[in-house]
């Protein structure tokens, strides 16, 4: 293992840790402490904010939700995007053309419209509903880089070999090609899931995403603006808790990539 | 003894809208006994890859066999079989090996998966014998230390060793006719040797038919039963490899033989073949090579010759080679 690998798995250990145990030891993250906007100390970690309610035990409850929302949605675009993109890149001419043209309509449609739209006509959703509609917005992404490094591979030596030795389309499509899909997917995945962090964050300021008092990464960001120059802690505990993550994530993504494309260097 | 493969005037075309389509493979007979080690030798463009392709019909996009054209393997018509029946006849009954070893092994899977995959595309076993059978075939291709190369990527191998691995992943559906196409042309010299000499052991330890197919006249000696010269998409001669060596017949065959380097040559200047081989779009009228031929008399420019017998078991696509003088 790399030295950044151990860092992302250190780091990525560390937030779950956080995630799984800090709610266990911090107080109630609804609850409020002695007074507003205290200084971080013994009693109050991270400090405490314009509600006197404890900051560290609203970034342990937020790395549940901000860190569970992203997964969720990040699993579930990267499984509808790879499948949408074998299709496109290796099936029969009609399948292609179809798959391909989804593709194209999902990315003609800004996200973040779709999503405002959607949220904003059903209301608001529960969590894992919430995360599942992320992820059904987030595909198209994905299903272009995958259609693309399809018809790369579609014609590569190999793929010619294993045909030539009576490999099927579909033993062809999940042995020969998939694998190599695998690294450019995880890279654009661990992107994805800062990416998914930072619009649950924004969704969740608008009222259409994580509603307050529930604390998520990005409202809590969002929050603090008001108070930035009074109480900095309040931005700097849940920011650099979204940009540890967002390291973790690149390194790990990073670190698999390396092990699934063994002559990487 | 009745022929493994017999491929009758075998024609590849590639149509072109609002043109005439392009033939890079024109009327090619020939047939390939049990156990035979045929080389098929001609320069970069001459038709010999396609050839080989079309053997478990791997043409390219676009490129159509001729109507009449007939490739009958073990009795059995192969131009008009299904993607279905022509999959179990890939890898099963006609195996390939490609140029590059570099290229045509898998970058993100282990060369023994690899193999197991190969075995796996035609028969039912249990991953524990798929993996016994792949470290078999990795000891039959004389790779030292098989247990430990069989879970290691194909980048941590040298060249010579995943051309031996190629070789293994197409032995593993226990082949009747192996198509090696340039399987020596990415690999050092001394490389080369150990190649050939390995395709050359398993054709007699597994009784299999060998079509090795080059550009290099060299490697074919004393490995080769018989020698096909392939010249502009059509067969320039044929004959059993010591008489092609002895007496070439057809004056393109001649030409090849004397712009091999020789260490006894006293001249200073290699001899070449005057010209290019012709685009298949512009392939001349008459016999294909009398622009570059040194003993072309003006029959040659008129009407193509046939592949007719010049001595016992040859046979060269000449008229002055068949008697003819100007």
């Amino acid at each position: 293992m790399t030295r950044e690998a151990r860092i992302g798995v250190t780091l990525g250990g560390l937030l779950l840790l956080l995630g799984v145990a800090g709610p266990i030891i911090a107080p109630d993250p609804l609850a409020p402490m002695s007074g507003p906007l205290l200084h971080p100390s013994l009693a109050n970690w991270f400090g405490t904010d314009q509600f006197s309610r404890d900051v560290f035990a609203r970034v342990a409850h937020g790395a549940r939700i901000s860190l569970g929302v992203a997964l969720i949605a990040v699993a579930i675009s990267t499984l509808i995007g790879t499948a949408a993109g074998l299709i496109a890149g290796a099936s029969t001419r009609s399948g292609s053309a179809i798959a391909s043209r989804c593709i194209d309509l999902g990315l003609a449609l800004p996200r973040v419209v779709v999503l405002l739209v959607l949220l904003a006509a059903v209301g608001t959703l529960p969590l894992p509903l919430f995360a599942v509609v992320l992820g059904l917005t987030g595909w198209p992404g994905i299903a272009r880089l995958v259609r693309g490094e399809t018809l790369r591979l579609r014609h590569a030596p190999f793929v010619t070999a294993a045909e030539a030795l009576g490999a099927n389309t579909g033993r062809v499509l999940w042995r020969e090609i998939f694998p190599g899909t695998l690294g450019p997917v995880l890279v654009a995945a661990t992107l994805g899931v800062a990416d998914a962090m930072l619009l649950e964050a924004g969704l969740s300021y608008l009222g259409l995403g994580v509603r307050p008092p529930h604390p998520s990464w990005g409202g809590m960001i969002l929050e603090a603006r008001e108070y930035l120059g009074a109480a900095p802690w309040l931005l700097l505990a849940p920011g650099v808790a979204l940009g540890l993550a967002t390291c973790a994530a690149t390194l790990l993504g990073d670190a698999l990539r390396r092990s699934l494309q063994p002559d990487a260097k | 003894m009745t022929p493994l493969l017999e491929v009758d005037r075998l024609r590849i075309s590639f149509p072109r809208p609002g043109d005439a389509p392009l033939v890079p493979v024109d009327d090619v007979s020939f047939a390939l006994a049990p156990g035979e080690l045929l080389a098929l030798v001609g320069e970069s463009g001459c038709g010999k890859t396609l050839t080989g392709l079309s053997l478990p019909r791997l043409l390219p996009a676009g490129a159509e066999i001729g109507a009449d054209s007939s490739i009958r393997f073990n009795g059995q018509e192969i131009t008009g079989l299904s993607e279905r029946e022509l999959r179990a006849i890939r890898g099963r009954r006609i195996a390939l090996v490609f140029q590059d070893p570099m290229t045509s092994l898998n970058p993100v899977m282990r060369v023994g998966r690899q193999i197991i995959e190969a075995i796996t595309a035609h028969q039912r076993v249990t991953r524990s014998a798929a993996r016994e059978r792949a470290i078999a075939l990795l000891t039959e291709v004389g790779i030292a230390d098989p247990a430990t190369r069989v879970d290691e990527y194909p980048h941590q191998l040298s060249g010579g060793m995943r051309q031996r691995v190629m070789i293994a992943m197409a032995l593993a559906g226990e082949p009747d006719l192996l198509v090696a196409d340039e399987p020596t042309t990415a690999l050092d010299v001394t490389v080369q040797a150990q190649i050939l000499e390995l395709l050359d052991r398993l054709r007699a330890s597994r009784g299999m038919a060998v079509l090795l197919i080059t550009h290099d006249l060299g490697i074919v000696a004393g490995r080769a039963d018989r020698v096909l010269v392939m010249y502009a998409g059509r067969i320039a001669e044929s004959a059993p490899t010591a008489t092609l060596f002895r007496q070439p017949a057809h004056p393109y065959t001649r030409g090849l033989f004397a712009s091999i380097p020789r260490l006894d040559a006293t001249n200073a200047r290699l001899p070449t073949i005057a010209g290019s081989v012709p685009r298949p779009d512009r392939w001349p009228t008459g016999c294909r090579f009398h622009p570059r031929c040194p003993v072309a008399i003006p029959h040659c420019s008129v009407e193509r010759p046939p592949l007719a017998e010049v001595a016992p078991m040859q046979r060269a696509e000449c008229w002055v080679a068949q008697g003819e003088h100007a």
